[in-house]
């Protein structure tokens, strides 16, 4: 990873969290926690609330109970571009892009809140991460290829350094040998680099892989938690998410 | 060929008009129907300066400022409390139709029935490819140039306009990225009141009288031109009000003048039947 897009991760809590819509809570009694240079995972089934956790911790959708903090300032519901200045980046799972404008553009938008005279560098530091972005500076984001467009939303978000990365699904709809590249090479690299990443993923096999620790969250509260290693030895876990096959062994990230 | 240079006239007024309305629309979400009547009070603002002495061109930022502050207050103080409650998007629309008549019947009230223009000279006549242009309608379409480029300038090279179209595209994600979008849609609405105060003004001086009503039917040629261009397309609003402009004026020479809105209603239903993203649009987007 370039050294200009290093950054040094604070930690994110939740505490006791519950979040929903018209105050209906989707998910309960949550308490997670990310650190830096880790990559923490939250798997689970469909419609148990892991968008929705994600998207409550960046203030897209309302805390109905309890704090969410990030290093020492509580964030709870606070403003989804107060959360950006903080130093949040978070990608959405989709329209994680602005199709309309072109991939220098959106690279631009990412970098909203750092000076004009910033954002050259910054995006050639972007570029230099994801160099396939390189040739296509001029091309509508709608254009692009689904993995070449994940890039786009990491890099866009990798354009503010942020301290804390929220990663919704990263790897829908992605070639599974993309899938892999994006979650080994990238997203691992970005903890190894100091940053704190917390990752939603349906691929549980995948996503153990490169965690350092794991949530699962089940009917919109935590079920099950810990180390990738452990959770492998858990027959339940192994039968609901990894297809009650043999796990492969977890990295040694 | 005078048909063509009234089709001009007609396009370049609406192609002011036009951008600031889709543009608008594309930012907010707010299909402001009350933009024919915000145009019409402006010109009465310039009008009342121009008639305590301050020249025709001097009283034109009367009119601007007129349209960006009521535009601004409306979304201020009528639309947003409204979207708050999330209502459905027959509401805003029916609201928004509210509000048009109260401002073109208040004003008629106010002002009364009676036709007015602007103490202003049409000029020196110039013969242009065949058209007869006055000195009036040559610094109507360099107006109209200019904001047309300076509008394209915005929201292609400034960190504001790439703002507005990040807004515009999914707002959510720009507020992510540290977009204060509640600023970026008020902005919008100060720009694009600001165009429509100025299209009112130049809108009454290119008909030469006008009086509280003129503008009302102005909301067709403007639907008429943004869907034909494509909704939240300002380059589409471009195309589509010179389309209309033209055809309007054209078909005035060959059908009776009083029916050429009718082309404008019928290319509003055509693009709404078979094409209702417009001929530049592919989603609303800016």
């Amino acid at each position: 990873m370039s050294a200009e897009l290093s950054t040094q991760g604070l930690v994110l809590t939740a505490t006791g969290l519950s979040a929903g819509y018209d105050r209906r809570a989707i998910v309960s009694a949550i308490d997670v926690q990310a650190s830096p240079g880790k990559v923490v995972s939250i798997v689970g089934p469909n419609g148990s609330g892991k968008s929705t956790l994600l998207k409550s911790l960046v203030g897209v959708v309302r805390v109905l109970d309890g704090h969410v903090t990030v290093g020492d300032v509580d964030t709870t519901n606070m403003a989804s571009e107060e959360i950006a200045k903080i130093g949040i980046g978070y990608v959405p799972q989709v329209e994680d892009v602005f199709p309309p404008l072109s991939v220098k553009e959106n690279l631009e938008i990412g970098g909203y809140l750092l000076a004009r005279r910033e954002i050259p560098d910054r995006i050639e530091a972007v570029l230099e991460f994801f160099p396939r972005l390189k040739g296509m500076m001029t091309r509508k984001a709608g254009k692009l290829s689904g993995g070449e467009r994940k890039m786009l939303a990491m890099g866009r978000v990798l354009m503010l350094s942020p301290s804390v990365l929220v990663l919704d699904e990263p790897t829908a709809n992605l070639a599974p040998m993309v899938a892999t590249q994006l979650l080994e090479e990238y997203i691992r690299g970005f903890a190894d680099h100091g940053s704190t990443v917390l990752l939603v993923e349906q691929r549980a096999k995948a996503a153990l892989r490169i965690s350092d620790w794991t949530y699962v969250l089940g009917g919109g509260r935590i079920v099950l938690s810990g180390a990738p290693r452990d959770l492998e030895q858990n027959p339940a876990f192994v039968e609901s998410f990894l297809g009650g096959g043999a796990a492969p062994p977890p990295s040694s990230d | 060929m005078s048909s063509f240079g009234f089709g001009l006239m007609t396009a370049a007024v609406l192609a002011i008009a036009t951008v600031g309305f889709t543009m608008q629309f594309a930012v907010t979400n707010v299909l402001n129907l009350a933009y024919g009547s915000i145009m019409i009070n402006s010109a009465f603002v310039a009008y009342y300066a121009n008639a305590h002495g301050v020249t025709a061109w001097a009283s034109l930022p009367f009119g601007v400022a007129t349209g960006a502050a009521a535009s601004w207050a409306l979304n201020r103080f009528v639309f947003t409390p409204f979207q708050r409650r999330n209502p459905a998007p027959i509401t805003v629309v029916i609201v928004a139709l509210g509000v048009d008549l109260i401002g073109t019947f208040g004003l008629q009230a106010i002002v009364g029935g009676s036709y007015v223009s602007y103490h202003q000279s049409q000029g020196h006549e110039y013969h242009i490819v065949g058209m007869f242009l006055s000195g009036l309608q040559l610094i109507i379409l360099a107006i109209c140039a200019v904001v047309l480029v300076t509008i394209h300038w915005l929201l292609r090279y400034t960190r504001l306009g790439k703002a507005m179209r990040a807004t515009s595209a999914n707002p959510n994600l720009a507020r992510n990225s540290g977009v204060k979008t509640q600023f970026i849609i008020s902005t919008t609405w100060l720009i694009s009141g600001a165009l429509c105060g100025l299209a009112g003004v130049v809108f009454a001086m290119n008909t030469g009288v006008f009086e509280a009503t003129s503008a009302q039917l102005y909301i067709v040629l403007l639907l008429a031109a943004m869907f034909l261009g494509g909704p939240g397309e300002p380059y589409g609003a471009m195309f589509g009000a010179l389309v209309i402009g033209l055809s309007t004026e054209i078909s005035a020479a060959y059908v009776n003048p009083q029916y050429k809105e009718v082309i404008a209603f019928v290319a509003l239903l055509g693009m709404l039947t078979f094409r209702p993203y417009g001929i530049f649009g592919s989603e609303k987007t800016l």
